[in-house]
């Protein structure tokens, strides 16, 4: 069974470039599914992912990018580790991977998701449509690559 | 793209400024840096000779460099064509690509970059420090004895600086106000300003000399290990040692995680420490080193099963760390850190084991 994430995104937050209104973009949505429910990893497991984008004409878009990525959160600047990229930007490929595709990739052995209190470290995967109009669309959907538990629920020692 | 506004907002991770904006005002700024290089270098090698008006083909007057000198001339506008070409070449390269193909599609340019530079991994754990650096030095006992990481040597160097060039101007000052005494022409306005400044360096020189003795007369901390890297879940024998003459109320050795984040805030860059976990290894009070010998003791470290591994990215860390804090006596107390660097439990953990060189291995 495949865990079901429906992507769509609010006018505010979706354009990396910025939204002309007479783009059709708030209408755009990303449907993806992880091959596991609880989007659970473990180390060097496989990953796979189906998605498909609703929305929009195929036609309109121009490339598609899709990333398998860990970034940090928390205090500091962002960081970023790109784990898997794949830019399909020939036409003739373009069919195959859209409106809707799949594709997976083996994860590395780290490093794992963290939730600490500066530093965060989360997993995603991230679908990225350009459209001919020059815009571009992202979608990102998190998932956990370890187990670890938060560290305000570490067990013995002393949480501080 | 939309044109530029005056005032923009900084929303979390979202700004209401164009990147495009952004991307051309930072490759104009690496243009001018080049071009800027460019001319001023053209007009140190154009202005080797000089021609007569009424005959230009003869050389009325030529500059004589030795080749030391060029290369002293042309320091500064080479660094400006180098800064300017290379930032122009990467703002040119990254133009109009994602965040994720900028950070898939690092190549050749990065290596001038060195703020944006991934800093040394693990082979075959990305995010995942070396830990060569610590393994390099075998213990007397254990296996590995772990090289110290102690802000008190970052104090001695900066006392020891601060002393050294504050004298050496005082002597140059003390050096011209002498000179003047013996000319009959004292200076009374410099002899005034001496004051202060030799007050000052004399307090830097005793800060200096009290630094070295407590430094000197606590004695040094080490710590060996019996395995590194670690992994979650397992357990390690330490071993420490404290030499030193004198009494210590009391020594103590964790086991901490801290975090460290780097970021801006306005023109600052700074850096935040917080220790978010931290276990007691072992404890002791009243400790008297035997004569002629040090205080050794032997604990056990276990790093938590389900732990988070060492991490390191440029502007965010996770570090493993044994930390020594003591009290002697007759002086200040003092902290010594020994940093550690766990790897991540599961199939491939501890997949790159350090062959000990040489030491007595007693696990």
């Amino acid at each position: 069974m495949m865990g079901v994430s429906d992507a769509g995104f609010s006018p505010e937050g979706s354009f990396q470039a910025g939204a002309s209104p007479s783009f059709p973009a708030p209408t755009l949505r990303f449907l993806l599914q992880f091959d596991r429910v609880s989007r659970i990893y473990e180390p060097l497991e496989s990953i796979t992912v189906r998605y498909e984008v609703a929305g929009a004409e195929a036609a309109s878009m121009r490339a598609l990018e899709r990333s398998i990525l860990w970034y940090t959160e928390g205090k500091g600047e962002e960081d970023i580790g790109v784990h898997f990229f794949e830019r399909i930007a020939d036409a003739s490929d373009l069919p195959q991977v859209l409106p809707q595709g799949f594709f997976s990739n083996r994860l590395p052995a780290s490093p794992l998701s963290y939730e600490g209190v500066i530093v965060k470290v989360r997993w995603c995967v991230r679908l990225r449509v350009f459209f001919e109009a020059g815009r571009d669309f992202v979608s990102e959907h998190v998932f956990s690559l370890g187990r670890i538990p938060p560290i305000r629920q570490a067990t013995g020692g002393e949480r501080l | 793209m939309r044109w530029p506004r005056f005032f923009s907002k900084k929303r979390g991770h979202r700004h209401t400024g164009s990147r495009e904006w952004g991307s051309i005002a930072e490759g104009l700024f690496y243009a001018a840096l080049l071009l800027g290089g460019l001319i001023f270098g053209g007009l140190l090698v154009s202005g080797v000779a000089a021609y007569a008006p009424a005959d230009p083909g003869r050389v009325v007057l030529q500059r004589g460099y030795d080749w030391w000198m060029w290369v002293l001339t042309l320091v500064i506008p080479l660094a400006l064509v180098a800064f300017g070409g290379s930032g122009l070449g990467k703002v040119i390269r990254m133009w109009g690509k994602s965040d994720e193909r900028r950070a898939a599609s690092a190549g050749f340019p990065e290596f001038l970059d060195t703020l944006g530079h991934p800093p040394h991994e693990a082979p075959g754990h990305p995010g995942v420090p070396a830990c060569e650096n610590l393994v390099n030095s075998p213990g007397n006992v254990l296996r590995y004895r772990l090289p110290i990481e102690s802000p008190e040597n970052w104090t001695l160097l900066g006392f020891g600086m601060f002393a050294l060039l504050w004298n050496a101007v005082v002597v140059v000052l003390a050096a011209g106000a002498g000179a003047n005494i013996r000319r009959g022409n004292p200076d009374w306005f410099l002899l005034a300003l001496l004051i202060p400044f030799v007050a000052v360096g004399v307090g830097g020189v005793i800060l200096f000399v009290r630094a070295v003795v407590l430094a000197a007369s606590v004695g040094p901390t080490q710590i060996e290990i019996s395995d590194h890297p670690l992994v979650p879940g397992q357990r390690y024998d330490v071993l420490l040692g404290q030499g030193g003459s004198g009494l210590f109320k009391s020594i103590e050795l964790r086991l901490e995680l801290e975090e460290q984040a780097t970021f801006c805030q306005g023109t600052d860059t700074r850096t935040e420490r917080l220790v978010v976990w931290r276990d007691a290894a072992g404890s002791w009070s009243r400790v008297q080193a035997v004569p002629g010998g040090r205080f050794e003791a032997h604990v056990e470290i276990t790093i938590p099963d389900q732990a988070m591994h060492s991490f390191n990215s440029p502007h965010n860390s996770v570090h493993w760390r044994l930390v020594v804090r003591g009290s002697p006596d007759r002086w200040p107390p003092f902290t010594r850190v020994f940093p550690l660097v766990v790897f991540p439990a599961g199939r491939n953990a501890g997949a790159t084991p350090h062959a000990p060189q040489g030491g007595k291995g007693v696990e």
